[in-house]
């Protein structure tokens, strides 16, 4: 009878690819981090505050902090990009607050893709409807769907950044979209 | 619900909504919008961010915190707070055995020089009858060096400190009174010197002028001790008991004293009115013309006899009383002597152990019972400083 255990490579290369880039705190693998999750960070910032000026210092104040704490990241207890998230929504909201402004998703990026005129004005249109529509949810529907489409988050690592269970976050996120995309057919 | 969050999850990913489902398709479209419509950075502050980045965030000295800021952790800070609670416990935990230890080894305040002594006993056995142990001579040099001048204190046992009757009685201001006292002596000592000491006591007491009444000793390792009946004169009193007293070290000391001059002027008058009255009776006798009238002054100069002699025995019982003072010595086991050898047997050893880790415990529970309730304070402000802060911040949402 053979004995010889057979090795399993997936277990391997699960566990490779489930060490973080910060997992040896070094600043190398920091700079990592932030090439990867820098414009979501800030876009989700932005969408947030609804300043540029403020968003860019939210978002320097947030890698920063993240910086400093590095060493406080545990893989275990959710993925890198739901820890920093958590960093910056905490430094977006002690900013609100500060300001004592309300939570509003910014409605006016740039345009950095040429387009036809066409494609131009049925975009235009497309955003109107959709910056209307964005106007009639509250703060923490909008919290949740920059989290989602600024920040490019999955429904987990939402759940992480909230504190709630995935499934939760999942349901609150088919609500919101469902209550916007209702509110664009109004 | 969760297909669609996946359909739109496969949108975000593919940048296409094509699902079949045009309710599907809508809410794909949607959050492609909403995706394309998100926030793009400004390329210079990308550039400046990733540059401090690549230094690590450096911060200007300007800016530094200062060094207790920095220090001062939410661990350093209870930490401060607990800690002198801690140590206020255990001093005080500490202090407490203190006390309990110098009770105990309040009797052995007397003799400064006789610690080291005592336990020489096996340098001192063979010491010749008469002559006094070193760990005795050490004493008496001891109280010699100090003036020995010890405290004066009527009544009452006093653990550890001589006390002697004063000189001048129990009326001040009189003259020739007639004292008599009775003083109780309490000595401690290893059992391998109490037969020395027994010894010394014999000394002493004869030195003094003084005798032996009874005396009871026993050396033998269960229940030694010694009891000695002494009277002393009492002009030799004070020194006999200085004398005493540096043979070992003084549990208690108790003295009594009682004013007897009335007793003894009392007497005195009547043996002086009864002689007077001898002799009147004498003087009659020789001038009686009659054999009735002789035998009749006969018959009460015999009753004026027996009352001389009955009151000269009073007098001489009550000089007695007052020109020698009772002293009664008891010779005690020092506590926590076992007779053995210096540094005690493995039994003694494993007991020392046990009460030191009794003690040790003891002081851990108490610090525990200031830490616990604290640190719990501190667990719960924490956590609900925690909610606080989060509820302030979500508020910014609201």
């Amino acid at each position: 009878m053979d004995t010889t255990p057979a090795r399993s490579y997936d277990v391997t290369e699960a566990l490779v690819e489930s060490v973080p880039l910060v997992a040896s705190a070094d600043s190398e693998g920091f700079a990592e981090l932030y090439e990867r999750a820098f414009p979501r960070v800030y876009a989700y910032v932005a969408s947030l505050l609804r300043d540029r000026a403020a968003a860019e210092d939210v978002t320097s104040q947030a890698f920063e902090r993240a910086y400093r704490k590095r060493r406080s990241y545990r893989p275990a207890r959710g993925s890198i990009d739901a820890w920093l998230f958590r960093i910056a929504r905490n430094a977006a909201l002690d900013e609100l607050r500060k300001r004592k402004r309300r939570a509003v998703l910014e409605v006016d990026p740039e345009d950095t893709v040429s387009r036809t005129p066409e494609d131009h004005a049925e975009l235009a249109v497309r955003r109107e409807t959709v910056r209307a529509a964005l106007a009639s949810l509250d703060g923490q529907e909008r919290d949740l769907i920059a989290l989602k489409f600024a920040g490019g988050l999955s429904n987990a690592e939402i759940a992480r950044v909230l504190g709630m269970s995935e499934s939760n976050a999942g349901t609150r996120m088919h609500r919101t979209i469902t209550k916007l995309r209702e509110a664009c057919h109004e | 619900m969760s297909d669609q969050l996946a359909a739109i999850d496969d949108a975000l990913e593919t940048g296409a909504a094509d699902h079949h489902d045009p309710l599907t398709r809508e809410l794909q479209e949607l959050a492609l919008a909403l995706q394309a419509d998100a926030p793009e950075p400004d390329a210079g502050f990308e550039r400046e961010l990733r540059g401090r980045v690549e230094r690590g965030f450096p911060k200007p000295a300007s800016s530094r915190r200062p060094l207790w800021r920095r220090m001062m952790t939410p661990a350093f800070a209870t930490g401060l707070v607990v800690l002198p609670l801690v140590l206020i416990v255990v001093v005080a935990g500490g202090g407490g055995q203190s006390d309990d230890g110098g009770g105990g080894g309040g009797g052995g305040g007397g003799s400064v020089a006789a610690e080291s002594g005592g336990h020489d006993s096996g340098a001192t056995a063979g010491a010749g009858r008469g002559a006094a142990p070193p760990a005795v001579e050490a004493r008496q040099q001891a109280l010699a060096r100090a003036g020995a001048q010890p405290e004066l204190e009527s009544g009452g046992g006093s653990a550890g400190r001589l006390v002697l009757p004063p000189d001048d009685g129990f009326a001040p201001g009189q003259r020739n009174r007639k004292i008599e006292r009775s003083i109780g002596l309490e000595l401690e000592m290893p059992v391998d010197e109490m037969a020395q000491v027994a010894e010394q006591v014999t000394t002493v007491t004869n030195r003094h002028g003084g005798f032996v009444l009874s005396s009871s000793v026993s050396t033998g390792e269960d229940g030694a001790g010694g009891d000695f009946q002494l009277r002393i004169p009492a002009t030799e009193l004070r020194p006999a008991l200085r004398d005493l007293a540096a043979l070992a070290d003084v549990r208690t000391q108790t003295q009594t004293g009682r004013d007897v001059t009335r007793q003894h002027v009392t007497a005195k008058d009547r043996l002086q009115a009864a002689r007077a009255e001898r002799r009147s009776l004498l003087r009659r006798l020789e001038l009686a013309t009659t054999d009735e009238e002789a035998e009749a002054i006969r018959r009460r100069l015999d009753i004026v006899a027996g009352e001389i002699n009955g009151l000269r025995s009073q007098l001489r019982s009550l000089r007695l009383r007052t020109d020698y003072a009772v002293v009664t010595v008891t010779l005690l086991r020092k506590d926590g002597d076992q007779g053995g050898a210096v540094g005690g047997s493995f039994d003694d050893a494993l007991g020392d152990a046990g009460d030191l880790l009794v003690g040790v415990a003891g002081l851990i529970v108490r610090a525990l019972a200031v830490a616990l309730p604290l640190g719990l304070i501190a667990l719960l402000g924490w956590l609900a400083g925690r909610v606080v802060r989060r509820r302030q911040r979500e508020s910014a949402l609201a």
